[in-house]
């Protein structure tokens, strides 16, 4: 008897490890605040708003119909695959095993770049369909290793048997080999099926503009935060495949002691199992693939009179895109990015064709360099005397003729602390390296924002490439590590309201949404001079649709629109026109969003250091990040 | 049975176009500098001390990680298998069924649970108990692993103990072998294939694993995988990150063949 409960309990255990974040997640989809690390009160409209966000519930139905259809396919070829394989002499055998093995084995990152790499080479243009063939890659293995051990334990004479009495091949197969197999192709199918819902990696990589699956949405909305929508639309998901394994198991099954009574079993039970077990789940699943073309066919009226833009994450307001299609007739493809860096690659690489993008400062300059971008007519942008003067004399540093690129966003780095955490008001970058705050200060987990606070603090140009400068800032960061609690790009935001860091370095746009969130939060950019840095619309070269994308342009100069894309993203604007209209007097001379001259006097813009010293940095910061 | 080799035809086709071809683009941007020129000095980066340190960061976590993953995974396979048939595959399912939910999603919501002024701590501090501090340590990463990669330890073994005679286990106990002699003369012997295959399926995803010592670990620590991701990310350099993958690629294969060697049917028992 104790050894039986001590079971039960051990199954308990188990059971809290698996399920307790996915009960964190459920609470999260009830909870009124839209931080991670704040609880508000109990509110159903995270349920309410899922329905109506569209892009979510696109990138669902793509996610749902990869999957199906990846699985689906991945379930034929494999299982083929493992009859001919088994059917082979030993040695293709091991070899094939070994093949159907490296994805298995390769780490998910490889995987996916090694497609993206051929997709590219082979000038496929990445979307929807590139997705598709990379997750039929990673299915097929789990399939075959499904498929085979079934295999194995078949017995071959009895298909032999079956032959010699006449069955044909593939009669013998189906009636013979097929029934024993069929558990492990089905649970092929289910672990691809489950494998392409829960990828993000080599979805990642191999995804184009305008397509997420929820993984590459979700990756992208980490940026500022997870909309609770995706709590609520986690939960619902859960939930119906809870209900599915439910009926599917409530149904009464078939096992060796009916089938041996078979004769005294209903009839009426036989067709509720068959109900059960067959039928709703079939129906659940025709509704969902009916539901995801037509999905798919509300998405696929693009004329080719489209922009395609390439934004941050979360930069900008959904209304204003509405609002450009309503106006214009042009349709607008939307991706985003989450840093300069993973931009660049795919810009450069020609993949995918973008209409205008949106880089940071030292970005524009090095894509200037690299001869990627194309003059824009600003004939075609009127709008363009909204921007104040001072900011396009600012772009001047990276843009030198002001030929390439329009200012969107601007803004500083500083430091954001609690005042009921810190004793003493904060004017200085040496409170990161302050030994009172050990554990409580957040950091930026980015190469060049982290050297340049760190060289600032120094007194040295933020665009030092000065080796013993470098050296020296490498070994403060080193000394600081210990006091840090995390690096972070995103997430300080969410741990500032919540209260679990006492110091943290963050973009001054992010300041004034945590101010709203936790009263408690005060913003200063340190007296030694930060980061001054420009986000600004740029067009590549390889764009086809120009004059669309400079439209996109003008329309995001306008006033109206600015305000609203501040009013959204409050990162500050660089358009005047845009920031009187600002209702708040506090928010429109707010010193955060709009700081003075006196307070930008030490403060610097980043500049691209060149391929050598990029790399220089890059092995410096791993030396910090490895201690 | 000749014509039934033929089935593996479009596998073979696709594995070619799909798996062997993307690995050779690897290989080829490994072994070339960003203006083509053959090279070595990729491969040569895995031996700069912070690489190192970061591969063996990564092996030594991914090996703690595999190791109680099968401590846990075992006990609890057994006790699966000898439940009765009627929920097995319910009991089964109900592991894969957290899969359902977003990797990243149930990655962070153990921040929330772990963190300073997470829900774990809101609890302890209500028994007045000493406060749990092992987020952005390398133990939340561990816990990150194990909690992620579990499920790929107990199907295997589960799979493998449910296919156990029965009547062997009789036999043993009619020829007096106690429980624990049982355990270790048959039961285990027979499920090493299932343990093999376990092992691959934690030890693999651990060892590469980017995301999760992102996530938990506060980015603290640098593993292998951050290492990689960091040199197609941050550095927008491919060849190191493709040299770094090669490595690691050669790495995994070398020890996952020798853990084969084990597996006398040489053929994945996984599913």
């Amino acid at each position: 008897m104790i050894k039986e409960s001590l079971k039960k309990i051990y199954l308990f255990l188990i059971m809290v490890l698996l399920y307790a974040p996915i009960l964190t997640l459920v609470v999260l989809s009830f909870n009124s605040s839209k931080s991670r690390s704040k609880w508000g009160h109990f509110t159903l409209d995270w349920y309410r708003a899922l329905f109506q966000n569209q892009d979510i519930m696109n990138a669902l139905y793509t996610t749902l119909i990869i999957a199906l259809v990846s699985a689906l396919i991945a379930t034929l070829l494999g299982t083929a695959a493992a009859l001919g394989i088994q059917g082979m002499r030993r040695r293709f055998r091991t070899l094939m095993m070994g093949i159907t093995n490296i994805p298995m084995l390769n780490a998910d990152i490889v995987t996916g770049i090694s497609l993206m790499l051929l997709f590219i080479a082979f000038r496929f243009s990445l979307g929807f369909s590139t997705i598709l063939l990379a997750h039929i890659t990673f299915n097929i293995p789990y399939v075959i290793l499904s498929v085979m051990p079934k295999l194995k334990q078949t017995n071959r004479s009895t298909y032999e048997a079956a032959l010699d009495l006449g069955a044909s091949p593939v009669y013998a197969f189906f009636k013979v080999v097929f029934p024993d197999i069929i558990p492990g192709v089905f649970s092929g199918f289910l672990l691809a099926f489950t494998m392409s819902l829960d990828d993000f990696v080599i979805t990642h990589f191999t995804k184009g503009p305008g397509i997420d699956t929820l993984s590459t949405k979700i990756y992208s909305e980490v940026r500022k935060g997870i909309k609770p929508e995706m709590y609520a639309l986690s939960t619902l998901l859960f939930l119906t495949v809870l209900v599915l394994l439910m009926l599917i198991n409530m149904a009464p099954e078939k096992n060796a002691a009916t089938s041996a009574k078979r004769i005294s079993v209903s009839r009426g039970h036989k067709i509720r199992r068959f109900c059960l077990r067959k039928l709703t789940p079939a129906a659940i699943i025709i509704a969902i693939v009916i539901g995801g073309c037509y999905y798919g066919s509300k998405e696929s009226g693009h004329s080719s009179n489209q922009v395609i833009v390439y934004n941050w994450g979360e930069y900008m307001d959904p209304d204003v895109l509405d609002m450009f299609e309503e106006e214009t007739g042009i349709d607008v493809v939307y991706e985003e990015y989450e840093t300069n860096e993973i931009m660049y690659p795919k810009v450069q690489s020609g993949a995918i064709a973008y209409d205008v993008v949106c880089p940071s400062d030292y970005m524009v300059q090095r894509m200037i360099e690299s001869n990627l971008l194309a003059e824009i007519d600003f004939d075609n942008i009127p709008n363009l005397k909204n921007i104040g003067t001072t900011y396009m004399e600012q772009s001047r540093q990276f843009d030198p003729d002001n030929l390439y690129s329009v200012p969107y966003t601007w803004g500083t780095v500083g430091i954001l602390y609690n005042k009921t955490m810190v004793d003493e008001p904060i004017d200085s970058w040496s409170v990161l390296w302050d030994e009172k705050y050990k554990d409580s200060i957040l950091m930026q987990d980015s190469v060049r924002d982290a050297f340049g606070v760190t060289l600032k603090y120094l007194g040295y140009s933020l665009n030092s490439t000065d080796l013993d400068e470098l050296e020296e800032a490498k070994n403060l960061l080193i000394e600081q590590k210990p006091l840090v609690q995390a690096y972070v790009v995103d997430q300080v935001r969410d741990k500032m309201i919540g209260n679990e860091a006492a110091i943290g370095v963050i973009y001054s746009g992010e300041a004034i949404y945590t101010q709203k969130e936790n009263p408690n939060l005060e913003y200063v950019i340190p007296k030694e001079g930060s980061n001054v840095w420009i986000d600004s619309w740029v067009i590549p070269k390889n764009a086809k649709h120009k004059e669309n994308a400079e439209a996109f342009i003008n329309f995001l100069c306008r006033g109206d629109i600015a305000k609203m894309n501040f009013d959204y993203i409050t990162y500050s604007t660089p358009n005047t026109a845009g920031r009187e209209l600002i209702e708040d007097p506090d928010i429109r001379n707010s010193r955060i969003a709009f700081p003075d001259a006196s307070e930008l006097a030490n403060c610097e813009t980043f500049k691209f250091l060149g391929d050598e010293n990029d790399a220089l940095y890059n092995r410096l910061w791993r030396e910090v990040k490895s201690k | 049975m000749k014509n039934k080799k033929l089935l593996a035809g479009p596998y073979l086709f696709w594995a070619v176009s799909f798996i062997i071809i993307p690995l050779l683009m690897i290989v080829y941007y490994g072994m070339t500098d960003s203006k083509g020129h053959f090279t070595w000095s990729n491969l040569a980066q895995i031996t700069t001390p912070e690489n190192l340190k970061a591969l063996g960061l990564s092996i030594l976590l991914s090996l703690v990680s595999t190791l109680f993953c099968l401590l846990l995974a075992y006990p609890l396979a057994m006790i699966l298998s000898e439940l009765s048939m009627n929920q097995t595959s319910f009991i089964v399912l109900i592991f894969i069924l957290p899969m359902w939910m977003n990797f990243l999603l149930r990655t962070m919501a153990w921040q929330n649970l772990l963190e300073k002024n997470g829900v774990i701590n809101i609890v302890l501090s209500f028994f007045h108990l000493p406060e749990l501090t092992i987020i952005n340590t390398p133990y939340a990463i561990v816990l990150g692993m194990v909690y992620n990669f579990l499920p790929f330890m107990v199907l295997p073994i589960y799979n493998v103990l449910v296919k156990i005679d029965k009547d062997v286990i009789s036999a043993a106990a009619d020829l007096g072998a106690n429980y624990w002699q049982t355990f270790f003369y048959i039961t285990l012997p027979l499920t090493v294939p299932g343990i093999i295959s376990g092992i691959t399926m934690v030890f693999v995803p651990s060892l590469t694993t980017f995301v999760i010592s992102d996530l938990l670990g506060g980015s603290k620590i640098l593993l292998i995988g951050n290492v990689i991701e960091q040199e197609f990310k941050q550095g927008s350099n491919w060849n190191v990150g493709s040299g770094l993958s090669l490595i690691l690629m050669i790495f995994i294969i070398a020890s996952m063949a020798l853990i084969n060697k084990y597996d006398k049917d040489g053929e994945g028992t996984a599913f």
